[in-house]
């Protein structure tokens, strides 16, 4: 069995890959998603993102501020090949919106803010309730998307359908 | 009672095995057993590390209703810290250095610590971080609302000799076994390489790249 630490070194890439298929999917897609359960959800990366270096001798390389997906250091990250590390997501499901940093290796969640209480809240008691469902909800719905990837990419024929066209996508 | 925090970084653990259900007395109970414990007038340098509730920040009380956070159980834990100030330490010193008109050894220095450490310690308040966690039994999951090493482990070891059950903390592997693929594609997720994707460095090779159709293994898994 994996320690933690062992599982992120061996693993961490597929977090990696994940949040690469999901710009894939935003920008070839639409980035909406219909999950298990009929729940629909749209997802966007923001204005952070960290590319993962290839190597220890490689540099990491981030973007801040704007639209970082459309720079051109951003495509040229894909075309050499390169995953994200981290990168802010905007996730929207009805009128509800949350935005995160997601790290890839560690699937960890960072700096989320949850959508705004609901207006019939009167109560902290309520707050609580509230803001405990939304947490919930994000969690649920990030467990889906990873799941919806990882469908897809344990599939013995990945490299020849969604992978070459990931593929194509990164090089275009 | 403050509500729920809306903002934040969460890292998700599970545990494996019988949990005692949260809307049980038993679970106010074992929390109660590793209450926070107070080191305000110790006089030696101190972490302390225990329960308290959302309601009530000294960990006197545990009623099961103060746990309540909407659809989960809201734990909180807090952690105390109490260390000399080493400004106070090094203005002593000086003081007895030059009052001496030399340098202290090492033993007069081991001395001088020591006597601050019994005058002032009992006088210092200690440092006070207070730690939330909302858990939902049924999912076998808890949400720990900070990321740091430090809070991890110390939440890992509190929630260990609370409960006796480990927690594994989630990551790339953990969540894709949890995500219901089935046997054979949990096998073969825990077999998978990376992607190693194809590099375009010039222009002209990405032009050429996106007109025409990449072979199938054009990317492929590292082996």
């Amino acid at each position: 069995m994996n320690t933690p630490d062992q599982a992120i070194a061996t693993h961490g890439f597929l977090g990696e890959e994940f949040l690469t298929w999901l710009w894939f999917r935003w920008e070839t897609d639409g980035g909406e998603f219909t999950l298990p359960g009929g729940r629909v959800v749209g997802v966007a990366l923001d204005d952070f993102l960290a590319f993962a270096a290839g190597s220890d001798d490689e540099t990491q390389q981030t973007l801040r501020r704007g639209l970082p997906t459309r720079t051109a250091e951003a495509r040229t990250a894909l075309r050499q090949g390169h995953r994200l590390a981290k990168a802010r997501l905007l996730v929207a499901e009805g009128s509800r919106q949350w935005t995160t940093t997601l790290d890839a290796a560690t699937l960890t969640l960072g700096g989320v803010r949850l959508p705004e209480d609901a207006e019939e809240c009167e109560s902290d008691v309520d707050r609580t309730a509230d803001r405990a469902a939304n947490w919930l909800a994000l969690h649920e719905i990030v467990q889906a998307l990873y799941a919806v990837f990882l469908r897809d990419r344990v599939r013995p024929d990945y490299l020849a359908t969604t992978g070459e066209a990931h593929a194509r996508w990164m090089a275009g | 009672m403050a509500a729920l925090r809306k903002s934040g970084s969460i890292v998700l653990f599970h545990w494996h095995g019988e949990l005692t259900d949260p809307r049980d007395a038993a679970f106010a109970a074992a929390l109660q057993q590793r209450r926070f414990r107070s080191i305000e007038t110790a006089a030696s340098e101190e972490v302390s590390v225990g329960w308290v509730t959302p309601l009530d920040p000294t960990g006197d009380s545990f009623a099961s209703e103060d746990l309540d956070g909407g659809n989960g159980t809201w734990l909180r834990f807090r952690i105390d810290k109490k260390k000399l100030p080493m400004k106070w330490l090094q203005i002593r010193r000086d003081a007895a250095e030059k009052a001496r008109g030399k340098k202290l050894s090492a033993r007069e220095r081991r001395e001088l610590k020591d006597d601050l450490t019994e005058t002032l310690l009992p006088r210092v308040l200690p440092t006070i971080t207070l730690v939330d966690a909302l858990l939902w039994h049924e999912r076998r999951t808890v949400m720990l609302f900070a990321s740091s090493k430090n809070a991890r482990e110390v939440f890992g070891k509190l929630f260990f000799e609370t409960f006796g059950l480990p927690l594994e903390r989630s990551n790339p592997l953990v969540a894709g076994l949890r995500a219901g693929l089935g046997n054979e594609a949990a096998h073969r997720l825990e077999r998978l390489e990376p992607v190693r994707w194809p590099r375009h460095e010039k222009a002209g090779t990405i032009a050429r790249t996106t007109t025409t159709r990449i072979a199938p293994g054009a990317a492929v898994e590292d082996a």
